[in-house]
């Protein structure tokens, strides 16, 4: 692997020796798993080991389900209910596998923003963040998908919502819903499909999680100082660094033990708290419920949709020049998207040479007020769209574009950055004092 | 690496390692209470009720002071309860008092925060557009007269939610547990009131005999599966009677109820402070206070619209439902001689009918506290570990 110089990995035995000429596959273990790691990573650096724990857990959860699950229409509410009287330790597994997608998303969510802050998309780390803008819309595709196959009122009704949104699209919109659909409407079509994608594309997210790693491991971790690990010569970098095993494992799983206190005490004691009470009725096309609301993961998104409604002047100045080929429905579409786009583009939209948000006084600002509007939509997502929400809505959602479209392009022009240290050894000699003699 | 972080890399694994087989056996050992079994050599009576056999001979271990301290609590609300009880039967007599009881019933609900509290006369005023839209939205809707319930509604605005009040039932929390006593009596008003109109068709009936569950004697099951209504076994081609296998019956149609078996998560009783939810921690997910609250929440009043009859009820959204009072005082006789108060019975089907919705519920905490606290261990020794490890590379800490 290119990038910071270390030691490789080097056969000793003979059947090592042996292997290595024909597969090196230990060496492909020792490299990645040795691989020289900044120093100064804080705690905000844990996600990525919990978020390959989820997927690994949503995956072993899942295959067991599958494995009690029926895919139709008249029979996925009672083999669910099945999975929850009569398997063994099915009542686990299931509720796992519901919750463990929302500290997917936990930690998804935490781990964008902490590469929001410290810079962590910028050259030259662009296609590590491309990547990962994939994986989080498979994500997006998935948990929708898995939220379907309970067949309950909010299943069936989320699906009818969110395939409805690709019915907007002018002139070629019924087609694809209902090539997506199987038919005219959600039915066992619909189930069996979103059955099978949702097998399939955890998988597709394992290999891009696999070029995800590669990615960054080509470039290197960013850190919390923006500033590169040097790599004249070995001795320097292993100033800057320390072996992911096991300095970084160990400090990683601790994160995760902790955090799974939280997890298993939810799972066990309130495994319903983020679920929805309506997908305990089963799914009845004859009666709609009173909300339909998506799970909390889409809720800023999903206001972001609701936000641009027919009343807005900038939907009624779209539908008028492009006369009505983009309405207020299809507008909604886009903007959500968009609103993704936007975060996908963030490596060509900041301008800014310095990389860590920590030495950027006024992005420090702009950022904590994106994070919080990504709350206050969440927030307002959940609401029903009447009274003051849809204003609400309305001001998130412009907020969100105009950090990404406006702010993060003029700050780069008219920002004084702090001084920057100049290594990371300095960075964090800085709190920790400087090496004091090896203990052995 | 020291000694001392070999030392904890083992503990570590050993941690893991305990943890993961005390998970494995979670989820095959029956947990441990001293079971009410009773082989029952007199108990072979056709009626399903095991109370007086089961409390004679459950061996007082430890079963029963458990049932007492959880009973405890639970007697604490019908006291509570027990002003708008009166208020109700007063109402019956008299029905000019609505103020009074719709006065009540603010006093007994939850704090301010949780949820839209209105007074029971103001619902008279305001037409229940939701259920309407819906009646008229659902071909079925019109004959299903408890379809169109729906979850209590946390936003408020202008139609009547519904007022959810908190009941503290035994099994809340996360040492909660089911009181079995609780559950037989619960399954004795659904058997005697609630199955004339509701079916409960996911619940296996043996599981009836669940040491997590009513805990009844096997051949009880089969003498009360036997009394069900029968089903049609398409290996006979014909109708047969019910055994334990078999699960509780479907009913459908004109007139009937909807089904029971998880009516207790699917409606949400109340949402917490600020619609967080958080309270279902300690308090439970609200679903079985809401069928208390529903069961003990009718007013006595009643009006005529498009030829159906509805029922003034504090509970349900809109203000009026179209399930004729079901429970009235002593509509079942309990064999272990607990008062069969409208508000008793209630509580009693909503514990029953959170049980069938969550079978497993007392196993899943035991689950939760297991791994919770082998984690917390986990978590400690990993603390360790990492201090350690990092400790060269800080100044901070001298090694």
């Amino acid at each position: 692997m290119a990038g910071i110089p270390h030691d490789h990995y080097e056969p000793k035995s003979g059947f090592e020796r042996w292997l290595h000429r024909r597969l090196p596959v230990a060496g492909l273990l020792y490299d990645t798993l040795m691989i020289p790691t900044p120093k100064n990573l804080n705690w905000m650096w844990i996600w990525g080991i919990v978020l390959v724990f989820c997927l690994v857990l949503q995956i072993v959860t899942g295959i067991v389900l599958v494995m009690h699950y029926t895919p139709h229409v008249d029979l996925a509410f009672a083999s669910v209910e099945h999975i929850m009287r009569n398997v063994n330790g099915g009542y686990m597994l299931r509720y796992l596998h519901a919750n463990g997608a929302s500290l997917f998303f936990v930690a998804v969510y935490l781990h964008i923003f902490r590469g929001l802050y410290y810079g962590s998309y910028k050259a030259p780390r662009e296609v590590t963040w491309i990547i990962g803008m994939l994986i989080y819309l498979l994500m997006m595709a998935t948990a929708f998908m898995g939220y379907v196959l309970p067949w309950g009122q909010m299943s069936f009704w989320g699906a009818t919502v969110i395939t409805g949104l690709f019915g907007a699209i002018p002139g070629v919109g019924e087609t694809i819903q209902t090539w997506l659909l199987g038919g005219p409407a959600v039915d066992n079509a619909t189930l069996n499909r979103f059955f099978s994608l949702h097998y399939l594309l955890p998988f597709v997210i394992l290999g891009l999680v696999i070029v995800h790693i590669w990615a960054f491991h080509t470039t290197g971790n960013n850190n919390p100082t923006g500033v590169e690990v040097r790599r004249s010569s070995k001795e320097e970098a292993e100033r800057d660094t320390l072996p992911f095993w096991p300095y970084f494992v160990i400090k990683d799983l601790f994160a995760l033990a902790l955090i799974l206190v939280v997890f298993f005490a939810i799972v066990g004691f309130m495994p319903n708290y983020l679920g929805h009470a309506d997908n305990y009725i089963p799914a009845n096309p004859m009666v709609t419920p009173a909300h339909i609301v998506p799970e909390w993961y889409f809720l800023p998104f999903y206001a972001i949709l609701r936000a641009f409604d027919g009343d807005v002047w900038l939907v009624q100045l779209v539908q008028f020049v492009t006369f009505g080929i983009v309405d207020a429905k299809f507008f909604g579409v886009l903007a959500m998207f968009g609103a993704i786009l936007v975060l996908a583009l963030a490596p060509w939209l900041d301008t800014s040479r310095v990389r860590s948000g920590r030495y950027r006084p006024m992005f420090k600002w702009w950022f904590w007020l994106l994070a919080a509007d990504f709350m206050l939509l969440m927030w307002v997502g959940a609401m029903p769209a009447e009274g003051i929400y849809p204003y609400i809505a309305l001001v998130g959602s412009a907020y969100w574009f105009a950090y990404f479209l406006v702010i993060l392009p003029l700050l780069g022009v008219i920002e004084k950055p702090d001084p920057v240290p100049a290594t990371i050894e300095e960075d964090f000699n800085a709190h920790y004092g400087a090496k004091a003699t090896p203990a052995e | 690496m020291t000694l001392r972080t070999k030392t904890l890399t083992a503990a570590l694994a050993l941690t893991i390692s305990a943890g993961g087989l005390a998970w494995a056996q979670d989820s095959t050992t029956v947990p441990m209470t001293a079971p009410a079994d009773a082989p029952a050599a007199g108990a072979e009576g056709t009626g399903f009720v095991a109370t007086p056999e089961a409390a004679e001979e459950a061996p007082a271990t430890e079963a029963q002071p458990e049932a007492e301290a959880t009973e405890a609590p639970a007697e604490e609300a019908p006291a509570e309860a027990e002003a708008p009880a009166d208020e109700a039967a007063a109402e019956e007599a008299a029905p000019a008092d609505e103020a009074a009881a719709g006065a009540e019933a603010d006093a007994v609900g939850l704090s301010a925060g949780e949820e839209s509290v209105v007074p029971v006369e103001t619902t008279e005023a305001i037409p229940a557009v939701e259920d309407h839209a819906r009646l008229e939205a659902g071909v079925e809707e019109a004959v299903d007269p408890g379809a169109d319930e729906d979850a209590v509604d946390p936003y408020g605005g202008g139609t009547y939610y519904g007022h959810t009040e908190d009941v503290a039932f035994s099994f809340e929390g996360p040492f909660g547990r089911f009181d079995q006593f609780q559950l037989q009596r619960g399954l004795q008003v659904y058997t005697e009131v609630c199955a004339a109109c509701h079916g409960m068709q996911y619940v296996p009936i043996r599981t009836l005999s669940d040491q997590n569950g009513p805990g009844l004697p096997e051949n009880q099951v089969r003498a009360y599966a036997a009394e069900l209504l029968p089903i049609f076994d398409p290996a006979l081609g014909e109708e047969r009677p019910r055994v334990p296998t078999d699960h509780f019956p479907t009913i459908e149609g004109a007139g009937m109820g909807p089904d029971l078996s998880v009516m207790a998560k699917a409606r949400a009783g109340f949402h917490g402070p600020y619609g967080t939810g958080i309270n279902q921690l300690v308090r439970g997910i609200g679903g079985p206070e809401y069928i208390y609250s529903l069961l003990a929440g009718y007013t006595g009043q009643e009006k005529e619209e498009a030829g159906t009859l509805y029922y003034g009820n504090t509970a349900f959204p809109g203000g009026w439902i179209s399930m004729a009072p079901p429970l009235s005082d002593d509509r079942v006789t309990y064999e272990d001689g607990t008062p069969a108060t409208v508000e008793q019975m209630s509580m009693d089907v909503a514990a029953f009918l959170m049980w069938t919705a969550e079978p497993k519920m007392m196993d899943r905490k035991q689950v939760g506290l297991v791994s919770v606290l082998f984690l917390i261990l986990l978590t400690v020794l990993l603390y360790l570990t990492n201090k350690r490890l990092w400790a060269p590379h800080k100044n901070k800490l001298k090694h």
